[in-house]
């Protein structure tokens, strides 16, 4: 098995128990934190599921632009 | 064009196509807007937006994210392994990645069956609406995905067969599609508000 991609999925598995946690917490910031770690789940997806990685600038540029504005979005 | 000779790292060749790159990047602006959108309406209606998303299932929510990325982990080894050992090597995770698949489409099957019988359906409120709507289309990539990879598993399974490791890449990337949109749907629907 590959390692970069199983500690990838590790990665990602950890990161949704850490989503659970930071949802019990009740302050204004909770959503932004939660949004934050929604947006390195979807990159770690983008890069190494989809190996982006070794992909163009570009659609680097236009991934983590697109998450970036969203995630500024829908927390405001 | 040979996978052989394909350049990741030409602006033209992202992996899995470049069609399949401006479909994903139309439908993540889709899933984008509608979500952003719904934001803006629970702003509207922050206590029935609140106690709605109370009344789902996180567990539910939490299992099914965990399904869906490990059925991305099982598809990115297939497409790692039809690379480097040819093809016919990615038969070896595509079950996996299918029954991971699956059990998604199970589970939300199952949450759906609960929200129905709770009167919680289309039409109910706003935040129901936003609810059926989006995980329904959602629901529905999943489902043409895991018709395609069904597809390709048989495709890579006959030793004179047309499929190509181009195409198991593009059915990846419609895949891992699916995941980046469930990714940005779960929190949103289930913990922010």
């Amino acid at each position: 098995m590959d390692r970069t991609t199983t500690i990838s999925w590790i990665f990602l598995v950890a990161l949704t128990v850490v989503t659970l946690f930071l949802s019990g917490i009740r302050q204004n910031y909770a959503a932004l934190l939660i949004m934050i770690v929604a947006a390195s789940k979807f990159l770690v997806v983008g890069f190494q599921f989809m190996e982006l990685k070794r992909a163009h600038p570009f659609w680097k540029f236009l991934i983590v632009t697109y998450v970036v504005i969203l995630t500024a979005l829908l927390s405001i | 064009m040979d996978q052989e000779t394909i350049d990741s790292a030409n602006l033209y060749y992202p992996p899995g196509g470049i069609l399949l790159w401006i479909i994903i990047f139309l439908e993540l602006a889709t899933f984008g807007i509608a979500l952003v959108a719904m934001v803006y309406s629970g702003k509207a209606e922050p206590v029935l937006f609140h106690e709605s998303r109370l009344s789902l299932n996180v567990t539910y929510g939490t299992i099914n994210t965990i399904f869906l990325l490990t059925s991305g982990f099982f598809m990115a080894l297939s497409v790692k392994a039809a690379k480097s050992g040819g093809k016919r090597r990615a038969r070896k995770y595509l079950p996996a990645t299918i029954l991971f698949g699956t059990l998604f489409v199970g589970l939300k099957s199952l949450e759906y069956h609960e929200k129905i019988v709770a009167g919680s359906s289309l039409g109910y409120n706003t935040f129901f609406d936003y609810y059926w709507m989006l995980t329904m289309f959602h629901l529905v990539h999943v489902i043409v995905g895991l018709v395609i990879l069904v597809s390709v598993y048989f495709g890579v399974n006959k030793k004179n067969g047309s499929t190509s490791i181009q195409d198991i890449e593009a059915s990846a990337a419609f895949w891992h599609m699916c995941d980046l949109i469930w990714l940005l749907l779960f929190p949103v629907l289930y913990l922010t508000f």
